[in-house]
């Protein structure tokens, strides 16, 4: 377990919340899944932090956002295979009528209420648990350390490099510019220590973060 | 054990056979009766008022208008712009065993300017009513189903008027000061009230008579008439604004059109399982064009008439799956040949993306209350009594209602 090192990387969350971008409805200790209908303008990014409350409230759970897909939709289907198109209803679809989509996030820490915890969490967010995206400010504390990098290394099955890559530029915009390179080159950094055993992916990576 | 399909299963069987004997009689029956509507329009229209006149009480004849009642009318050219309002409503009736007494109708609406090559906009009114004037009818008794599906029947055809009047924002989402909530894309060009493009349909998605006000029993009561009066205080608006209006119905089971050619038969009042105007026009009508007009023969359209309202309709094929449907305007929308084209047309085109005009679906998706928000709402509300110092617990019938309601599957 890893906590944040000192009193300046360990806040306590802000009262202001990012925007809602679903509700639990399955998770686990390593991660959660989180539906809601919204607009395609609304849709949160490929590796983008959020957080979820768990344990009565007493800490939010934060997730690295490594899929979201659209659940099917059958007036959206009826629309696709029509012959008549209408570009006002096209426009309607994809930007006014909210869609239902489904986000999986994989758990990185936990804030207890007095800072940030690079572990797995005691317990899962609960089932309909709101999950807000991170504030800007609530990512640049989040991501001052890198102690969440094993976690997502770890993960099987995911596409690690480019995850990683997005949530590094992710959190690169969150900081203001001129500490943007810097951040970018310490992360880089400690990837190539963790993946010093696996030139390839290093290589994928810091081509994925020149893209 | 909840329902025992078993014990079902004999009867959806009947059920099924009982469906088909019902469809080949109709079958039988229809020829006759498409030629009894021939026949009924060669009739001097006095003859053919006479024979209406003279129809048994459990007849409720179409009256005829100034269209031959076989007519039928092509398709009109679609105008290059139309501006398409259409606003539903669904509500969420009282319920004694829930921690408060309230109702909700919600109403969702939506304006699309077709050809604009703009998004639509749309937007949402959710009203609670707690009052004791809204709990209580003039009798003092309990608010019934009738009373608040005719108060969501004015709220649907008060948000026309009022969309006619003033289109929704495009500011993104707001609260505006009826209490309503409009939702557009900040990417959508700005469209002002002075900005208006094309002529504006408004479209509802039932018919045009305020249902409660014509069940007789119920239109003398107070309550009631004060619906009412709202509601044709809404078509004044409408029909002064310049829109054209319709009343749009899926699958309609009226026969006021058989019940006419029957009585002009002198054969009004027998048994005629399954005989419906929707089989009748679905042989009449070619696809795409529409039928005559016809009076509403329901009596509470003479209160309609007197105010300059009174409700025709004509059945028109969509050329979609279901095919007729029924259209119900009023008549100064009847009267009007640039209006009746633009209702024709302008259903049509909508019918062809999704078989029932498309604003409709999306003013329906818009005013639905599901089951989350419902359950979200009722949460609302008990918080917001227990911060009064009210006990905010549903009745301990609904709490076991809710215990056996919602059954886990337990998977090995």
């Amino acid at each position: 377990m890893t906590r944040a090192s000192n009193d300046s990387e360990r806040p306590a969350l802000s009262g202001a919340e990012g925007r809602l971008i679903g509700r639990v409805t399955r998770c686990s200790i390593q991660g959660f899944a989180g539906g809601i209908r919204m607009t395609e303008p609304d849709l949160p990014a490929f590796g983008a932090l959020c957080r979820a409350p768990a344990q009565g409230g007493r800490s939010q759970v934060i997730g690295l956002i490594y899929e979201i897909s659209i659940e099917d939709d059958d007036l959206a289907r009826q629309l696709a295979v029509s012959d008549v198109p209408q570009e006002e209803v096209r426009l309607d679809q994809q930007f006014v009528r909210p869609i239902p989509i489904e986000i999986l996030a994989l758990s990185l820490g936990y804030h207890n209420g007095q800072g940030y915890i690079y572990d797995l969490p005691p317990q899962p967010p609960n089932t309909l648990a709101d999950i807000h995206s991170l504030l800007p400010n609530e990512v640049r504390q989040f991501t001052a350390s890198l102690a969440f990098l094993p976690l997502v290394l770890a993960a099987p099955q995911l596409p690690t490099d480019s995850l990683l890559a997005a949530t590094f530029r992710l959190a690169a915009q969150a900081r203001p510019e001129s500490e943007r390179r810097a951040f970018l080159v310490s992360a880089g950094r400690e990837c190539a220590r963790l993946l010093s055993g696996d030139l390839g992916r290093v290589n994928n990576l810091v081509r994925s973060l020149q893209g | 054990m909840s329902l025992d399909l078993q014990q079902v299963l004999p009867q959806v069987e009947h059920l099924g056979q009982e469906a088909a004997r019902r469809a080949a009689e109709a079958s039988v029956r229809l020829p006759r009766l498409a030629q009894g509507l021939l026949d009924a329009a060669r009739l001097e229209r006095r003859e053919l008022e006479r024979r209406l006149a003279a129809a048994p009480s459990t007849a409720h004849p179409a009256g005829p208008t100034d269209e031959s009642v076989d007519a039928r009318f092509p398709l009109p050219p679609h105008p290059p712009r139309l501006r398409l309002l259409a606003a539903d409503g669904s509500q969420v009736y009282p319920d004694r065993h829930a921690a408060a007494f309230f109702y909700i109708v919600n109403i969702g609406s939506i304006e699309l300017l077709q050809g604009s090559g703009r998004p639509p906009q749309i937007a949402t009114r959710s009203n609670l009513h707690f009052d004791q004037d809204d709990l209580q009818d003039t009798r003092g008794l309990p608010v019934d189903t009738h009373l608040i599906n005719a108060r969501r029947d004015a709220a649907e055809l008060a948000e026309l008027a009022r969309l006619v009047e003033a289109p929704i924002h495009p500011e993104g989402h707001r609260d505006d000061a009826s209490g309503g909530r409009s939702e557009a894309p900040a990417a959508s060009a700005p469209l002002g009230a002075g900005s208006v493009e094309g002529p504006t349909l408004a479209l509802l998605d039932n018919g045009l008579l305020l249902w409660a006000a014509s069940q007789e029993q119920k239109a003398s009561r107070p309550d009631v008439q004060r619906v009412l009066d709202e509601y044709l205080a809404a078509l004044d608006l409408l029909r002064d604004s310049g829109a054209a209006l319709a009343g749009y119905i899926s699958r309609p089971r009226g026969a006021n059109v058989v019940d006419l050619v029957e009585a002009a038969a002198g054969e009004a009042g027998g048994t005629r399982p399954g005989l419906t105007d929707r089989l009748l026009f679905g042989r009449h009508l070619e696809a795409f064009t529409r039928s005559a007009r016809f009076r509403h023969p329901a009596k509470i359209n003479h209160e309609f008439a007197a105010r300059g309202h009174q409700i025709q309709f004509f059945y028109l094929h969509t050329g979609a799956q279901d095919g007729v449907a029924r259209v119900e305007i009023p008549l100064w929308v009847a009267e009007d040949a640039s209006r009746m084209a633009m209702v024709h047309a302008g259903i049509v085109e909508q019918c062809r993306l999704t078989g029932v005009p498309y604003p409709l679906v999306r003013a329906h998706e818009l005013a639905l209350v599901g089951q989350d928000d419902r359950r979200a709402l009722d949460r609302l509300v008990q918080a917001a009594l227990i911060r009064h110092g009210i006990s905010g617990l549903a009745s301990q019938k609904a709490q076991t209602k809710r215990w056996t309601g919602r059954r886990r599957r337990h998977r090995l």
